[in-house]
């Protein structure tokens, strides 16, 4: 028994009152918790079909070219010389800048000019595990990746996202039902040479099939895989495991840029771009600012709208303590006469009425986030996106909840307090 | 009449003390320059018509309010000029208040109404102190109704409780503002039947009374009339 008793006992006895505050508290914690979670997941889930259109932050080498055109015909750019980028430093560095949390993957890229068939066509020297992070859209329409068995190759199918997460202008692959997926025969590479990723077009173009042979120089690439139709410059390509075409072209360790797809919703652009400016001085960065602006757009709406709720909520709640403290000090006005004329400080009786409130808020906390964190599955379920992110339990976050309630209900409390402790024994117990 | 042992040096000694009130834009002279002393041990009975100022006057000795003019000492000190702390420390440890209505807290126990004293900050209540409040609600014949709800005693218990909580902090001087004025007679008598008995005890009693009989039980009667003793 100590004060705490006496703010805590007359929450009890007046529970009609308390569970009122409570009840609205709550729901704004409720709201507010829900909101955050579900925007959490709305914003992540967006993240990701956005990361899935590609990267957003590119890096190259500087590089010194002239435009060239006469009499209004333009004969196109004139590099001067073609600049690489050396691999494992420039990933590095990348991966060293302050923001790297934000940086979901990094893709460098080598690109080969061959001959096939009398045709010319790029080989694109590529990380496959990165690629495919980078390009969740892809799928093999024949044959499997460079590196994968059939056996992986029909698990990855099966597991593939459906046909709505693909990006827009991903045409649908035919025949390419995931669900139907068989593993298909291998592709035999013999030793000595490599495997080979054949874009839909470029296929088509230089009639490459499973097992047709792709000579780069003195070495050999064999087409393991044909990509389904994409609709993006991958269709028009070759592509191929970095290290083999770094060895093949006579670039070893060298790339000729980089795609970075950086995720944006708790950080600006900006501040990835001039990071890794710093990081890697001397490089040229561009950024995709339509992708990125339409993110930010996007995550800066949803936040300013949970902000705009919240506080007209919690406005709401404070106005409501305050005016049931308000009345709750006149009626107790011999209570608290009683107190002064035992000894007890104004300091006292100021802390008796935050206390009372600071207890609606800490347990209005509590339920708020625990009600709140529930009700966001439901929504989730509602809205049919319940596997577009995680929401994971975090105790701190339930504890700082609590905390941040309770002190907004001690601060709501402060003047009805404050004029409690003003009270007078005479005022109130006097009879004269 | 109890026979306690008085000190004659004046424990505590109200001089001059004058106190005015403004009702309705009409200004009235409560007190017009009271003096008393109490000696430690001694019961005073102040007695008089209402508006004669008794009242304000027991609330001025307990603290309670502070008059315009004149000095409330105890124990050497002048109570009108002490600071805030003093005041409290005061009201704490040496003056205990009852009234004519008990002012318990209703979402309280009677043992934790007795124990209200000790619940002024975060320290917890002893064992000892439970201990001391439960002897207190025993020696006013409560102790098997400790952990009843004042709503669930009758208006005599209640009283009782609230000279249980008054004994309980061990004060020096009890002021009573009419302690027996909602109760009927026999409540009435057993009130002031504890009042004696803990005057005997040394506690000096200064209670306000409209019952002649009640006040002839003190050692002292005061009149007042108007302002002023008479």
């Amino acid at each position: 028994m100590n004060i705490l008793t006496i703010a805590l006992r007359n929450a009890r006895k007046k529970w009609v009152r308390t569970l009122l505050l409570l009840l609205v508290f709550s729901l704004g914690v409720v709201s507010i918790v829900a909101l955050s979670f579900v925007s959490r997941v709305v914003g992540d889930g967006l993240e990701k079909k956005l990361v899935s259109y590609g990267a957003n932050i590119l890096v190259s080498p500087k590089s010194e070219k002239l435009t060239v055109s006469y009499g209004g015909f333009a004969l196109g750019d004139m590099l001067f010389d073609v600049s690489y980028l050396d691999e494992a430093d420039t990933v590095k560095r990348i991966e060293g800048i302050e923001l790297r949390k934000n940086v979901s993957v990094i893709a460098p890229k080598l690109v080969v000019m061959d001959h096939v068939q009398g045709a010319a066509v790029a080989i694109v020297g590529v990380r496959f595990e990165q690629e495919k992070l980078l390009k969740g859209f892809w799928m093999v329409e024949q044959g499997t990746f460079p590196g994968e068995t059939p056996e992986q190759a029909a698990a990855r199918q099966a597991m593939a996202a459906p046909m709505h997460d693909a990006p827009a202008h991903a045409p649908a692959p035919k025949d390419a039902d995931p669900k139907d997926a068989k593993p298909t025969a291998a592709v035999h590479v013999p030793a000595g040479a490599d495997a080979l990723l054949a874009g839909s077009a470029a296929a088509e173009k230089l009639g490459l099939k499973l097992g047709s042979v792709v000579p780069l120089d003195r070495h050999k690439f064999v087409v393991t895989g044909i990509l389904a139709p994409t609709g993006s410059e991958d269709d028009n390509v070759l592509l191929a495991d970095m290290d083999a075409l770094q060895r093949a072209s006579g670039h070893p360790g060298k790339v000729n840029f980089v795609e970075v797809a950086a995720l944006c919703s708790g950080c600006p652009i900006d501040d990835i771009v001039n990071q890794i400016s710093a990081a890697l001085p001397g490089v040229e960065i561009k950024t995709l600012r339509g992708i990125v602006e339409q993110r930010m757009v996007s995550v800066h709406f949803v936040k300013k709208l949970i902000l705009s709720v919240s506080l007209v909520i919690l406005l709401t709640g404070c106005s409501m303590v305050g005016i049931s403290m308000l009345s709750a000090v006149n009626e107790r006005k011999k209570e608290i006469g009683i107190l002064r004329s035992l000894g007890f400080s104004r300091r006292a009786v100021f802390s008796i009425f935050c206390a009372e409130a600071a207890a609606v808020g800490l347990l209005a906390g509590f339920v708020g986030y625990l009600a709140g964190y529930f009700v966001s599955f439901r929504i989730l379920a509602v809205l049919e996106i319940e596997g577009a992110g995680s929401l994971p339990f975090e105790p701190l976050h339930l504890a700082a909840t609590a905390l941040v309630l309770a002190i907004l209900t001690s601060l709501a409390s402060l003047f009805p307090a404050w004029k409690a402790a003003g009270i007078e024994p005479s005022e109130a117990l006097v009879t004269l | 009449m109890h026979e306690p042992q008085i000190i004659d040096a004046p424990l505590l000694e109200a001089i001059g003390i004058t106190k005015s009130f403004t009702q309705d834009g009409m200004a009235s002279q409560a007190l017009k320059g009271v003096s008393l002393s109490v000696a430690q041990g001694e019961f005073v009975s102040i007695v008089g018509r209402s508006g004669s100022g008794k009242s304000t006057f027991v609330s001025v000795l307990s603290t309670l309010l502070m008059p315009d003019a004149g000095q409330v000492n105890y124990n050497g000190k002048d109570l009108v000029r002490a600071t805030e702390a003093e005041i409290n420390a005061i009201r704490h440890g040496d003056f205990a208040v009852i009234f004519q209505f008990h002012y318990l807290l209703p979402y309280l126990t009677a043992l934790e109404n007795t124990l209200l004293p000790f619940m002024r900050s975060l320290k917890p209540v002893t064992r000892a102190q439970k201990t001391r409040a439960m002897e207190c609600l025993a020696r006013v014949g409560l102790a098997d109704k400790a952990h009843r709800l004042p709503g669930q005693l009758s208006g005599g218990e209640q009283q009782r409780v609230a000279i249980a909580r008054a004994l309980v902090k061990e004060a020096r001087v009890l002021f009573a503002d009419e302690p027996t004025g909602s109760l009927d007679s026999a409540t009435g008598a057993t009130v002031m039947e504890l009042l004696g008995q803990i005057n005997t005890e040394g506690l000096a009693v200064v209670m306000v009374t409209h019952n002649e009989e009640y006040a002839r039980l003190a050692h002292r009667l005061v009149r007042m009339e108007d302002g002023l003793v008479v």
